[in-house]
Parts: C-alpha cells; sequence; structure tokens
C-alpha cells in the first residue's frame, strides 16, 4: 500500500471538518471491504489522505420511529441481518444483507459503504429503494437529503460531494400485511457477486387485490430505479402466473429499453423475468 | 478379520504434521524470514508474443535500496529449463511468449522499492502476432512461438482396423467437446527464501512440489554442480501438480540474486502474479466419433484431440501421453485411433495437475457413452456394465489387465448406494417445474503412477534413534495429501511401534535421494513400497539384536506396540527403546534405505501401443443434481464416489481425498474458468476465478473399495487423482437427465446451462460473441 | 506537489492481541495482516488473497471474524485481536483444534489458521449449529484440500465440547 495521511476521529464534527480540510484528495474509511482492495491495486488517482470514520458511534445503530426505521450507515451487513426490527419491518433487507459475500465480509462490509461504493451489483440498495429509502448527506457547512433512487449517477458514481459524510438511512416500514423478498442469483451459493437481483413488495387488500408493488432489479439497469411500469400493471389485480409472468417480461422489456441490445442480454431478458415472477409469487404466498 | 489384520495400516492415525497446522506454527514458505533478506520481485511481458529488443535496467539499478537488477544475460549457465524439452526461459531473452513470461529480477531491501524498481526498467519490443486458439496454432501461416512447428507432441494410439470397425457399425456417433484452461488454486501462493552457501552454493526452503527437477535447474542455471543446490520442502500450501516449473522458474531467480547480492533472498507471488505467471490444466478440443452396434457394444472409436500446450513444452508430452492411453475409457473395443496433437500458443503454459490429461477425456468419454446408450436405448448403468472391462480384458493400448479389474464392482456399488437407475428413471420424466433433478453417473480406469512415461523408481529412508524415537525422510514429498503420514504408518506398522514415535523430516534435496517428482498419485505407492522395505531393513537388524538379547530364536520375537514380545505368549520382553539401545550399544546399524523401482511398463511411441501402466485403479462417481431451467444454475445436492485403491493406508486421508477430489471436479464442471483473451488471461484473483465454497459442496457419500494389488504396500495403489477426474462427467451427465440438453463445453456455467453456449464479452460494448456452433453428428447406416 | 510519504504519520494505537495489551506506534499504511505477519511475527496468518475472498487471513476482532487483509492497522485502536496463536490455552488445545486433528479436517493446512478462527467465532456465538450455520459460517473460507467435509464434521463435533 503506498503511503497516505490517516486521519481519524470518533466524533462526526470533527470527521466533517478533516474533510473540509483535505479537498478531493480525500478518502472515507468505513468496513474497508471495498476501500482496501481499491487501494492495493493502486489505483492512479491515489488517495492523499484516508479519513476513518469506523469509530463514529454517533453512525451506528438501527433505530425505530414512528412507522419509519432509521438505519446509521455504519451498520455492518451482519448488524442488519440480525436486527429485529429489520427482520420484522423490512424483510428483504435482512435477506439481502444475510446473503452478502461472506461472514467476514458482512462482519465488516456497511449499508452505508454498500450505497456510497455503488457497485451495480451492491446488494443493499434495491432492497432500500423499494422500502423507499431516503438518505442525509452532511458535510460542515451543509445538510442534504436524497431519495436513494434520485442519489446514482451511473455504476460507480453518486451525486455525494468529497467533503460528504452519509449520515442517515431513512426507510419506510412496510405494512404489517405487505410480503416483500430478495432473490439473488449469483454463479456459487456464497461469495458471490449478484448476476442479477430482484427486490420486490407486494401489498393485497382484505379481497386479495394487489393494492402496492415495488419491484427493483439489480445489476440489470444502469442505475437503480422501481420499475413503474410493472407495478402498475399488478395494481388491482389479483396475484396469479400468468400476471407474474407478464409482470416479469415488462421488467426485461424495459431493461432493454434502457441497456439496448447487449453481450448479455441473451442471458439476462428471459431471467431476469423469471427472477421478477418468482420475487412476486413469494410475496403472494 | 481385516480389521485385526495390521495395527496401524488402515487406521485413522493423525497426520504426523497436524499440530503446528492447527496451532499456527507449522512453517510455509512465506513463514521464513532471516535477518538482512532482500526482496526479490519480476518484471512480467507487457505483451503475450513480442520480441525483445533491448532491456534497460539503469535506472532501477539506481533507485536507492535496489542491491540487484538482473536480465537473463547475468544468467552464468543456463538460461532456459524444462522436464522434457529445454526451452523455457529463466528469464526471457529472445521473445516473450505469455504474459507471465518474466524479463528482468529486482532485488531491493524492501518489497515497496523492488516494485517500484520494476517500474523503472525500460524493455522496448517488437510487437508480435498472437496464437491463442490451437487450431489455429496448427496452420502454416500461424505465429510460430517455438522453431518452425507449433506442433511439439503429438501421440497416438493404434489397434485393429478403424474402417472396418466403422463399417460393422449400426450408428456412427460424432460429437466434439472442449474443456477450459482451470488453475490449481493453491490457497498458498509460491513463495521461497534462498540464502547463499558456505560451499559457494545455495540453500533454498520454498513451497516447492517437486524439489529435485527443480534442483536441477537451479545447478544448471548457476552452473553449480548438484551438491552444492540445496532445496528444503517447507510446508506445503497446497500444490495438485501445480508447484513445479513455476517453482523451479522462481528458485532460479532467487538463487541468481542471492548469489549475485551475496544476501539471502525472499521471493513471493501475490495471488495476481501466481495466477498470470503459473501453468494451467490443458484445455483439449476433442473430436469424438465412435461406431456402434444396435445392442450398444462399441465397433470403433476414432478420436483426435487438441491440446493447447500455450507457452511452453512442461509436462505437455507426459500429461498428454496419459491421454491417448486412456482416451477411450474402460470400454471394450477392436478398433480404436486416437491422436493426441499438443501445439504452442501464447497462452499460459500448461502441465501437470490433479488428473494429468485424465479429465478432459473423461468427460468425453462418459458423455460419449451416455449419449450411445440414449441410441440404442439403454440405462447409463447398463450401457457401462456392458462396455465395461473385466480381468483379462485387453486395453486400446494393447495391454492385458492381469490384475482385479474392479471396474464393474465400484459402477455397481454406486449405482446401489443411491439407487440410481430408479432416480435416473423417474428425473427423465419429470413435470415442467423450472427445478429439475437429474442424476449422473461416470466412471473411469487409471493408470498407477508415472508408466512408461518415465524412470519410475523412490527411496525413504527410516532411522531409528538411540532412545527408540524413529526419523522418517524420504524423496517423496507432502503436499497436504498426507503422503508423510502414509509412509509414518508403514514404517509404524512395520516397526510394531506406535505413529507417536515418529517424526517425518521436510524433504531436503542433500538428504533424500533422488526419487523423481512426487506425482501421477505415486506418494504412496512408491515413497509407501520404499519406507516398507527401509523399516523392514531396520527391523531385521533389530529383531537379531533382539535374539542376541533374549536368547529366542528371531522366529517367536515380535515387535508391538513399542515393545518387543514373545509371539506365543504375548509377553514383552523388552521396550522398543530398550531394543534400540541395545542396538546402538552394539554398534548395529538402525538406519534403513529403501528403495523401490516399479514394475516394468512398455511403449511403442511410433506405432502407439504398450503395456503402459504397472496397475490400474477404477472409480465410479455419482451425481445428483438440481437444475434451475430459467436460470441456469446448477447445485449438487447428493455425490456418491467409490473407488478401489487397492488398500487405505489411512482411511482418514483417504477420505479426504475422495472428498477434496470431488470439490475439485465440480469446480471444473461448473464453476472455475481461467480465460485468456488475445493473450490476456481475464481472472487473476479468488473474486473472479470461482472455486466452490462450502455451500457449494454437497454432502458425498465415500464408498472405499480395497482389491489389495501385489505392486504396492500393503496391497495400496493410488488414489489422490482419481478422486478428481470423473467428478465433472457425472454432473453433467446429471444435468443432461434433468434437462434433456447436453453440455459439449466446460464449465456448465449459468450461461451455457440456460442458453446452451457461452457468452463472451468482446471487443466493443454491445457486440455479442457466440461460440461456434457445435460439431454434432449422427448417422445411421443402412445396410 | 507534497509529497505523502514525507508526511505520513505515524498512529498511536492500543490494542489486545492473543490477549497481550499492546501500545503501538504503526504506520497507517498497512494491513493488520501484514502487521501480524511481519511487525509481529505472528505468522499462522495466513496470505492467500489480499482481497477478502478466501478467508486464509482471519482473525476475530472483539469476537468476530474478519478478513485481516481487509482491516487497516490503526482500525483495531481500542479493540481485541485474537489470532490461531491465542487460541489454544497454553499447551491445551482448543477443543476446534483437537475436533479438526481428529477429524482429518486439516490437510495442506493452509487454509486451517482462518477456518478454526472462523469456527470459533461462531460457536461462541452459536454453540449447537446446524450444518446449514457451520456451512454458511465457513462460505468465506476457502479450502481447495478438503471439499470442506471435514472441516464441517469437525465443527459439528467440537460444537458438543462448548
Amino acid at each position: 500500500m503506498k503511503p497516505f495521511e490517516y486521519k481519524f476521529s470518533d466524533k462526526l464534527d470533527e470527521i466533517l471538518h478533516i474533510l473540509s480540510q483535505s479537498g478531493t484528495d480525500a478518502k472515507i474509511l468505513a468496513g474497508g471491504t471495498d476501500l482496501l482492495i481499491e487501494l492495493r491495486r493502486k489505483p492512479k488517482v491515489y488517495p492523499g489522505v484516508i479519513v476513518d470514520i469506523s469509530f463514529v458511534n454517533e453512525l451506528k445503530g438501527i433505530f425505530e420511529d414512528n412507522n419509519h426505521i432509521t438505519i446509521k450507515p455504519l451498520s455492518t451487513h451482519t448488524k442488519i441481518f440480525k436486527s429485529d426490527i429489520i427482520r420484522k419491518k423490512a424483510y428483504l433487507l435482512s435477506e439481502a444483507t444475510s446473503q452478502i459475500g461472506s461472514l467476514q465480509i458482512r462482519n465488516r462490509g456497511t449499508v452505508g459503504g454498500n450505497i456510497m461504493n455503488a457497485a451495480a451489483c451492491a446488494d443493499t440498495v434495491p432492497p432500500l429503494i423499494a422500502l423507499n429509502a431516503e438518505i442525509t448527506l452532511r458535510s460542515q457547512n451543509s445538510v442534504r437529503s436524497f431519495k436513494l433512487n434520485d442519489f446514482f449517477i451511473k455504476p460507480y458514481k453518486t451525486k455525494a460531494n468529497p467533503d460528504e459524510v452519509l449520515t442517515e438511512i431513512k426507510i419506510n416500514c412496510l405494512p404489517k400485511d405487505a410480503k416483500s423478498t430478495f432473490i439473488k442469483l449469483g454463479r456459487r451459493n456464497a461469495l458471490s457477486i449478484s448476476r442479477l437481483s430482484v427486490a420486490a413488495v407486494l401489498q393485497q387488500d382484505e379481497d386479495g387485490k394487489i393494492i402496492d408493488a415495488r419491484i427493483v432489479p439489480g445489476a440489470a439497469f444502469p442505475t437503480w430505479q422501481r420499475v413503474v411500469e410493472a407495478e402498475q400493471m399488478l395494481i388491482g389485480e389479483k396475484p396469479g402466473i400468468e400476471l407474474f409472468r407478464a409482470a416479469g417480461a415488462k421488467v426485461s422489456e424495459v431493461m432493454i429499453s434502457y441497456t439496448g441490445r447487449r453481450w448479455s442480454t441473451e442471458y439476462k431478458e428471459p431471467v431476469i423475468a423469471a427472477l421478477v415472477r418468482r420475487a412476486l409469487e413469494r410475496c403472494s404466498i | 478379520m481385516e480389521q485385526d489384520k495390521y495395527k496401524i495400516i488402515g487406521k485413522p492415525e493423525k497426520r504426523v504434521d497436524v499440530l503446528g497446522k492447527v496451532t499456527g506454527k507449522a512453517k510455509f514458505a512465506d513463514d521464513y524470514n532471516v535477518k538482512h533478506q532482500l526482496y526479490g520481485k519480476v518484471l512480467r511481458a507487457k505483451y503475450p508474443h513480442a520480441r525483445i529488443l533491448k532491456i534497460d535496467t539503469s535506472k532501477a539499478k539506481n533507485l536507492p535500496g535496489v542491491e540487484a537488477v538482473l536480465t537473463a544475460d547475468d544468467i552464468p549457465g543456463s538460461k532456459v529449463f524444462g522436464i522434457v524439452v529445454q526451452n523455457q526461459s529463466i528469464l526471457a531473452f529472445d521473445k516473450v511468449r505469455y504474459l507471465g513470461d518474466g524479463l528482468a529480477i529486482v532485488a531491493a531491501k524492501t518489497k515497496e522499492i523492488a516494485e517500484e524498481a520494476l517500474e523503472l526498467i525500460e524493455v522496448e519490443y517488437e510487437v508480435l502476432p498472437v496464437v491463442t486458439d490451437p487450431e489455429e496454432a496448427i496452420m502454416p501461416d500461424a505465429p510460430k512461438i517455438h522453431g518452425d512447428n507449433n506442433i511439439f507432441v503429438h501421440h497416438k494410439v493404434r489397434k485393429g482396423d478403424i474402417e472396418k470397425g466403422f463399417q460393422e457399425a449400426d450408428y456412427i456417433i460424432e460429437r466434439k467437446f472442449k474443456t477450459q484452461f482451470i488453475e490449481h488454486s493453491y490457497l498458498e501462493p509460491e513463495a521461497i527464501l534462498a540464502e547463499p552457501a558456505e560451499h559457494g552454493g545455495v540453500r533454498i526452503i520454498g513451497s516447492v512440489q517437486n524439489l529435485f527437477s527443480s534442483r536441477r535447474s537451479v545447478a544448471a542455471a548457476l552452473n553449480l554442480p548438484l551438491n552444492k543446490v540445496q532445496i528444503i520442502q517447507s510446508t506445503l500450501g497446497g500444490s495438485f501438480g501445480g508447484k513445479d516449473e513455476v517453482m523451479t522458474a522462481m528458485c532460479c531467480r532467487a538463487a541468481l540474486l542471492a548469489i549475485k547480492t551475496g544476501k539471502p533472498v525472499k521471493m513471493v507471488n501475490t495471488r495476481e502474479e501466481s495466477m498470470l505467471e503459473s501453468y494451467k490444466r490443458h484445455p483439449y478440443t476433442m473430436y469424438y466419433k465412435w461406431g456402434i452396434k444396435s445392442d450398444g457394444s462399441i465397433t470403433a472409436m476414432e478420436i483426435k484431440i487438441y491440446a493447447d500446450g500455450g507457452a511452453y513444452a512442461s509436462m505437455s508430452p507426459y500429461v498428454t501421453w496419459r491421454s491417448v492411453v486412456q482416451a477411450t475409457g474402460p470400454y471394450y473395443c477392436e478398433n480404436v485411433k486416437t491422436d493426441v496433437i499438443t501445439v504452442y500458443t501464447n497462452n499460459n503454459y500448461t502441465g501437470a495437475m490433479r488428473g494429468f490429461g485424465s479429465p478432459q477425456v473423461n468427460f468425453a468419454i462418459e458423455s460419449m457413452i451416455d449419449i450411445i446408450a440414449e441410441k440404442v436405448g439403454k440405462d447409463p448403468l447398463e450401457i457401462r456394465l456392458q462396455n465395461g472391462f473385466e480381468k483379462g480384458a485387453i486395453t486400446a493400448t494393447g495391454q492385458k489387465l492381469e490384475h482385479n479389474v474392479s471396474l464393474k464392482e465400484v459402477l455397481l456399488k454406486a449405482a446401489k448406494e443411491i439407487d440410481f437407475q430408479n432416480k435416473w428413471r423417474e428425473y427423465k420424466s419429470q413435470s415442467d417445474a423450472p427445478i429439475k433433478r437429474g442424476i449422473g453417473i461416470a466412471c473411469s480406469y487409471r493408470g498407477v503412477s508415472l508408466g512408461a512415461e518415465g524412470t519410475d523408481a523412490a527411496g525413504t529412508i527410516v532411522s531409528v534413534q538411540t532412545d527408540g524415537s524413529v526419523i522418517v525422510s524420504s524423496g517423496i514429498t507432502d503436499m497436504g495429501q498426507g503422503a508423510q503420514t502414509q509412509m509414518c504408518q508403514i514404517a509404524a506398522e512395520v516397526l510394531g511401534i506406535t505413529m507417536d514415535r515418529i517424526v517425518f523430516l521436510n524433504t531436503n534435496t542433500s538428504r533424500v535421494p533422488d526419487s523423481g517428482p512426487t506425482v501421477a498419485s505415486r506418494g504412496t505407492i512408491m515413497g509407501g513400497y520404499a519406507a516398507k522395505r527401509a523399516a523392514e531393513t531396520v527391523r531385521s537388524t533389530l529383531m537379531s539384536v533382539a535374539s542376541e538379547m533374549t536368547g529366542y530364536d528371531v522366529e517367536v520375537l515380535d515387535l508391538k506396540d513399542n515393545y518387543l514380545i514373545d509371539k506365543d505368549s504375548g509377553e514383552r520382553l523388552a521396550s522398543f527403546s530398550e531394543l534400540a539401545a541395545q542396538c546402538f550399544k552394539k554398534g548395529r546399524p538402525m538406519f534403513g534405505f529403501g528403495w523401490y523401482k516399479s514394475p516394468p511398463t512398455s511403449w511403442h511411441e511410433e506405432n502407439g501401443y504398450g503395456n503402459a501402466y504397472f496397475t490400474f485403479v477404477y472409480g465410479t462417481n455419482i451425481a445428483e443434481v438440481e437444475v434451475d431451467t430459467e436460470t441456469g444454475k446448477v447445485n449438487v445436492i447428493n455425490f456418491v464416489s467409490a473407488h478401489d485403491l487397492g488398500r487405505a493406508i489411512n482411511k482418514q486421508t483417504v477420505l479426504g481425498q475422495f472428498y477434496g477430489g470431488v470439490a475439485m471436479g465440480l469446480g471444473y464442471g461448473l464453476l472455475e474458468e481461467f480465460e485468456i483473451e488475445d493473450g490476456i488471461p481475464k481472472q487473476l484473483n479468488f473474486d473472479e476465478y470461482l472455486l466452490p465454497t462450502a455451500k457449494d459442496i454437497p454432502n458425498i457419500k465415500a464408498i472405499i473399495v480395497e482389491n489389495e494389488d501385489a505392486a504396492g504396500p500393503f496391497g495400496a495403489k493410488s488414489i489422490g487423482e482419481p478422486t478428481n477426474e470423473i467428478a465433472a462427467p457425472a454432473i453433467i451427465n446429471a444435468i443432461y437427465n434433468a434437462t434433456g440438453k447436453r453440455i459439449y463445453e466446460l464449465p456448465a456455467n449459468l450461461e451455457r446451462v440456460l442458453l446452451g453456449h457461452k457468452l463472451t464479452r468482446k471487443g466493443e460494448r454491445g457486440s455479442v460473441q457466440k461460440e461456434k456452433e457445435e460439431l454434432i453428428i449422427e448417422s445411421c447406416k443402412i445396410k | 506537489m507534497k509529497k505523502v510519504n514525507e508526511i505520513m504519520n505515524k498512529v498511536k494505537i492500543k490494542t489486545t492481541i492473543n490477549n497481550r495489551s499492546y501500545k503501538l506506534d504503526v504506520l497507517p499504511n498497512q494491513t493488520l495482516l501484514n502487521f501480524l505477519r511481519e511487525e509481529l511475527g505472528l505468522t499462522g496468518t495466513k496470505c492467500g488473497c489480499e482481497i477478502g475472498e478466501c478467508g486464509a487471513c482471519t482473525v476475530l476482532i472483539n469476537g468476530e471474524a474478519v478478513n485481516s487483509c481487509l482491516v487497516l492497522v490503526p482500525q483495531i485502536n481500542g479493540k481485541e485481536v485474537l489470532t490461531v496463536e491465542g487460541l489454544s490455552d497454553g499447551e491445551q488445545l482448543h477443543p476446534l483444534q483437537k475436533s479438526f486433528i481428529e477429524h482429518g479436517a486439516v490437510h495442506c493446512g493452509f487454509c486451517t489458521p482462518g477456518l478454526l478462527m472462523t469456527a470459533k467465532s461462531l460457536l461462541d456465538e452459536n454453540p449447537d449449529p446446524t450444518e446449514e450455520e457451520i456451512r454458511n459460517a465457513i462460505a468465506g473460507n476457502l479450502c481447495r484440500c478438503t471439499g470442506y467435509i471435514q472441516v464441517v464434521e469437525a465443527v459439528k463435533n467440537a460444537a458438543g465440547e462448548y
């Protein structure tokens, strides 16, 4: 590893101050599961300052408040996976975090890091978007909020400024009668990068009609988004295999309208449709 | 009865090297450090094929902290090495032939300085056209890698009359199969520490599999006699055939730096360096054409195989020779014509890897036999039982099998264990659910040890100390498979002592005889036999001393549980320690050396026949899978592995070989692929090169079959490689049973299973590269 | 432009490694893995990939299994680190070590220290894991020799002694 200046604090204010002084030369270190790999690769643009936020306790924790859940960004995947609040009220996020990498990675990697690194295969992002996540970024002089689905520009590129720290992720609790799931397709059963994934939420009324539907594919679109076209097809309908099949096909169609036909489309086109159908089936049982 | 026959043989004795391995005290190569050591690094090629016009090291030499920057010009002796063909450069001097070629080496005070120095070395290249496909490499106008012909090995087998065989056939079935490069993926990357020695030579300790061949190359490169080059094996973190030539190159380079600087030099590959430079398992393109009768018997086999040897010859001549011998599988056929052609390309060179030329052909053979079964309406077990070898069978190379041919025994035992035939029938006609089950079988026969490849002999030393403790050492090495333990068990059995009395000395080229390479699953049969003889030598001395000591006849004495006993009464007459002390006092030798040379084999290279191996082993694997027909994901949910290994010296290490072999075969079948595009490897670390994890391996039912073979110690033959050579075809056959779609190219990854072909991103984004149509020809002859 | 290596500050940390407290001045640009191996001579922790894929470098930080190749040394400030060298109690082997020996879970041994540490973190938290839980826990430890079967058996069996 090439040399850099290492700065840390256990207070957010001090971190923000350090960042305000460091300019574009600084990189934030949280869980380290992405950053240390990057540093080892000796990138051309090598950070001069590493700002370690991993000791900042105010950036840790998962709290429930009034139908909302606040997830602090330094929550590790393990913490999220083990959280009762998440399991009960944002189940698909629990499912997603349980499948990330390995135990060792889940023990270190943080949800904040997953968001800020913005890899196309980031497994927490589709569930968070399905949960209508809002995030808060702070710098020394500003506080900005984004809907998570508006935050990404392209893979590995977000709207965050170098002096900003992600301080909060806020999601809506899922209604009691809503069902959710996250399906991940990897090449092997652990230590796997999502080839494709789907986050889905369905809510039915007493007659069984779908009143809320959310579908967010992962590793499929240039940036993550809910596939409103497919969601709309479901609203007001009763669950059924043909309906879900059609919704899956719609997601495929929308995906191709964004990406065009590429080398991988031949595979992704049928598979994302099948995964969406399965996700919806799981949410309606 | 059987259980009581031996005290130590067959028992799950713990590994002799295990304590250090669970406490962190075991010293692997990178764990050795000495004061003032320098760090060596290698500058590797920028292009997969280019002429070297100039290497300027002056800037690198001037970097503070750098103690030496060397190129091929600094090698005093032989600049090339090779076990069969001497054409692999220690440091490239005329051309670079693949991206892993080294051009210059640096020794510096720290790793960081060494790496910085590499960036200061300036190389002028003349870029040459690249050839990466073996079938293109044989074209007249293809770029030449060495000399003027890229074909460097052509092995043949000829039996009967192939024309006549096809005429007799009712059906002719032709298929094309392809396999991929795979990486050994020993968890421990290559590492060594080389120190200048007192006598002007060099002492090397490191992760070397085949110490003697590496030593020969170091001696030749440095113009030293063999006795001044000492190579000591550190605890080896896996090898699987992989720590041979790549380690030889590292040994030569580090030794050169150590001699030039007069200081110890440490060299450690990162995983990326390891994957970039190290050799791989050969990819094969295999054309199989079989003539069959409508009853399922095989009248002719015509087989043509192109093996990608990559940039250097390495073990290719031997690897592909095993392929040519075993290419027909254990099936009767009167008329055989097999050609295996190996060519140079600008890919990573290919060499020894667990299986050694068999996993590739077994994939083709075991797919073909299933294909013909379906053609004639038989099930996969029936067709194998119908065509499979029995005692007295004549193989494709004309060899009569005189030992216990247990092919049918292993087939039937494995099939029974998992209820193969019923499941196979049931899965063939299952409902239309997206997740389908399938079951597949594969079997093989395998020649034991080196066979007619070369000299096959090994030595082991058993040395009893004056206190009755024992040191065993051998030219056969341990990579983690447990060879040390097996040899110690054999010595313990012969000497009537317990395992805790024995220490195994890590192999040191200056202290044990050159025993050839520890390859070809020959560790137990060769090293073990030598251990038996060495221990017997010591035993006979001890017994004669015992007789003098007690006044009893030798015939009534025995050694048991660390005591000298009266055979009849079981009375303990003296402890083993007392006996040892007495032996020393009487000035008798307590040192036994055992040498074992394998029974004779023969090979007629021109006419393609011979008694290729002195004995064979037989195995069967059955895989049960779940195929997600909507995503292409395959999960192996059940597995049976049955092998006749002669005798298990240590049941526990044998089981370990069964399990590990299957796991590696599963990776070969489903996950692993080292892709090289235009000479540039795409997977250089374990994020992209996918090994099976604990969640990918099913429970494996191991069936140990023991038909003792006179050729091995206590009847033992071999097990390391057999376990690895048929898992992939069993899985592929299971996928077919589930889906009705046959995979002709490994690995059966998501795309191949779903789409029937591989997807490759090539060139411009958006362009789709499909693999060429597979060759599938079936003809029904009208008579 | 300022040269970072000229201004690189050493970082003062307090930490506990294998139950021994340390006060250290460390260069921040090194991984915990390298620090353990090269500065402290604790070479039991192995380096297999340096990108958090193979698990050979697994150690425990405050009881949690982590890849030490993905931890910067100053990040262990105030934390407790346990490596394979700290697993046994003097001469007395840890139940997992005994069980690994007994069940033939050790072949080449290169992945063994990492596997032991991961298994310890599992059993400390869940003394009676199912086979699935064991496989889930050790999935981040690649092993090329064993096919994992004997490792799973060893962990399951050691659980009995917890």
